[in-house]
């Protein structure tokens, strides 16, 4: 849900990459003034920011494993006091981690508070060059541009704080990082793990484990022969997303849940908001909680194996109506009797 | 509303239920564990919430907003059997938990003797969370100590004296209990020395 939080401070700074031999360059800043069309494409920001920004992400504490991080000390103490000195040394920290593969950009700092609680955003938009039109009734003037910044929708980032306490709050908030499955480490882990000193809050083994318990059990609460069908084929195809970002929700669209049983897989969740939270895929993870996968067959036939080489183990072929034959081969290693079906 | 009626509602509807699925959640994220005797979790009693939350620092109370800043509302602990496996859980419990503090407390002087245990503050997991009981009313972190028995059974008798003594410790009592303290260490290295010789020779 948004609240309108009436913005205290703008603050705007041009960061260029840090140099090759780590002298920083020298950062200005400028206030942004409460009135204009600047100021409401940033108020806009602002206020979209809580739905925008969609990764729950925390602090990491410092060496020693106490209740400190560097980063988030100057955020708390640009919230408390929003100058452009107290911003500048946000916008320096964003340098000495900005390489020339993430380039030139733009930073905006905002701050608002609503009643007790107190807001912060900080917004990184993209340079790149453009192409500036302009057509009157006789003529159309064109000119290059060099150092145009854009929210970009392939590389703009933002992370967004709240709380009533500045000094024990702001532990947590959320971000938006388009550039998050970069294959490039530099670039994703540029925004969250070196600016922001950051990690998901949820860890991979966590998020991964959700997924998988909320499959498994998907796929024995359903009696419909196709949805087990998808969440079987959704368990094969999964290590193929280890290391990636994702979360329940993404996942089922990367693997072609129908929408019927995406709303499956969402019921087996405490709360609706866990389909949408981001964690990095764990293959290691998974297959502790989706190792096997059986097919039981109508005439007590049951089969069984590695749940992501279940079609290479057993081919199968399609017979009449619903029948199928499955065709596998292979030297027997070893042979059991269970005492019953679990 | 009072800050003892706000406690007071906070723990019946939302604490004492979170630390059930805690527990529980802690229970699963450790069934592979080895040597652990006792995983429990606890919502802060009142009693002591209202004596942290008055408590002052030089003439300013301590916490502005006891509500919101005291992070151990929700405390867990995990009793292992030896020193060794104490890693071995914290392991587990940061591949599972995110971490905004981590400690080993030992007493300061290599001459002294007294608390021990490895302290975390942890965000709680979304895990708990339904639509009952939201983000919003539920507290952002919980306190996990990982302790082996030794070192349990010591900061629960230790803890007991402390809270019912009706005046401060004398030297004496002081000197018998930091006694004791020695002893559980000792039993403690001893019986993890012992652990890894037997592993050896099995």
């Amino acid at each position: 849900m948004t609240r309108y939080m009436p913005i205290q401070a703008i603050h705007s700074y041009l960061v260029h990459p840090r140099p090759v031999d780590g002298t920083p360059i020298p950062i200005g800043g400028a206030t942004i003034a409460h009135a204009g069309r600047l100021f409401e494409m940033l108020d806009g920001i602002y206020q979209k920011s809580d739905d925008e920004c969609n990764i729950d992400i925390s602090f990491n504490h410092n060496e020693m494993g106490t209740q400190q991080n560097d980063c988030r000390d100057l955020l708390i103490r640009y919230t408390r006091d929003p100058t452009v000195s107290h911003g500048r040394d946000i916008a320096e920290r964003l340098q000495a981690v900005t390489t020339n593969r993430s380039g030139l950009g733009l930073l905006f700092t905002i701050v608002g508070t609503e009643g007790r609680e107190h807001k912060l955003v900080v917004s990184r938009f993209p340079a790149d060059s453009g192409i500036l039109a302009e057509e009157d009734d006789q003529s159309l003037s064109v000119e290059f541009l060099e150092k145009v910044f854009m929210k970009s929708a392939t590389s703009y980032k933002a992370a967004v704080y709240r709380g009533t306490s500045i000094s024990s709050h702001f532990w947590d908030g959320m971000a938006v990082d388009k550039q998050i499955n970069s294959g490039v480490l530099t670039i994703s882990n540029y925004w969250i793990k070196e600016f922001l000193a950051s990690d998901f809050k949820t860890t991979s083994a966590a998020g991964t484990r959700r997924l998988a318990i909320a499959l498994r059990t998907a796929l024995r609460k359903t009696e419909d022969l196709s949805i087990k069908e998808q969440l079987t084929a959704a368990a094969r195809l999964a290590s193929n997303q280890h290391g990636r970002t994702t979360s329940i929700s993404s996942f089922s669209r990367n693997v072609g849940l129908s929408n019927e049983a995406q709303e499956r897989l969402k019921q087996q969740l405490p709360s609706e908001s866990l389909f949408t939270e981001r964690f990095t895929f764990s293959r290691d993870e998974f297959v502790k909680h989706v190792a096997f996968q059986s097919v039981e067959l109508d005439n007590g036939g049951i089969l069984m194996a590695d749940a992501s080489d279940f079609d290479e183990v057993f081919h199968t072929e399609p017979l009449d109506g619903d029948r199928k034959r499955f065709i596998t081969q292979g030297r027997i290693v070893n042979l059991k009797l269970k005492s019953g079906r679990t | 509303m009072t800050l003892e009626a706000e406690y007071k509602r906070l723990h019946s509807d939302v604490l004492c239920p979170l630390a059930e699925r805690l527990e529980s959640l802690l229970r699963d994220y450790l069934s592979d564990a080895q040597r652990i005797d006792r995983i429990t979790t606890r919502a802060k009693g009142i009693d002591r919430f209202l004596a942290k939350a008055l408590k002052f620092e030089g003439d300013k109370l301590k916490y502005a907003d006891p509500l919101g800043e005291i992070q151990d509302q929700i405390g867990a602990r995990i009793v292992t059997f030896y020193v060794s496996d104490i890693k071995a859980v914290a392991d587990i419990v940061l591949t599972y938990f995110r971490p905004i503090e981590e400690k080993l407390i030992i007493p300061e002087s290599e001459s002294e003797f007294g608390y021990v245990g490895k302290h975390f503050i942890l965000f709680l997991p979304l895990d708990v969370l339904d639509e009952e009981i939201t983000a919003d009313r539920a507290p952002k972190v919980f306190e996990l100590q990982i302790k082996t028995l030794f070192q349990h059974a010591w900061s629960e008798a230790n803890h007991d004296l402390g809270y019912k003594a009706d005046s401060p410790l004398s030297s004496d009592q002081k000197r018998r209990i930091a006694f004791t303290a020695a002893q559980a260490w000792g039993a403690d290295h001893i019986f993890d020395s012992l652990h890894a010789e037997t592993i050896k020779t099995a």
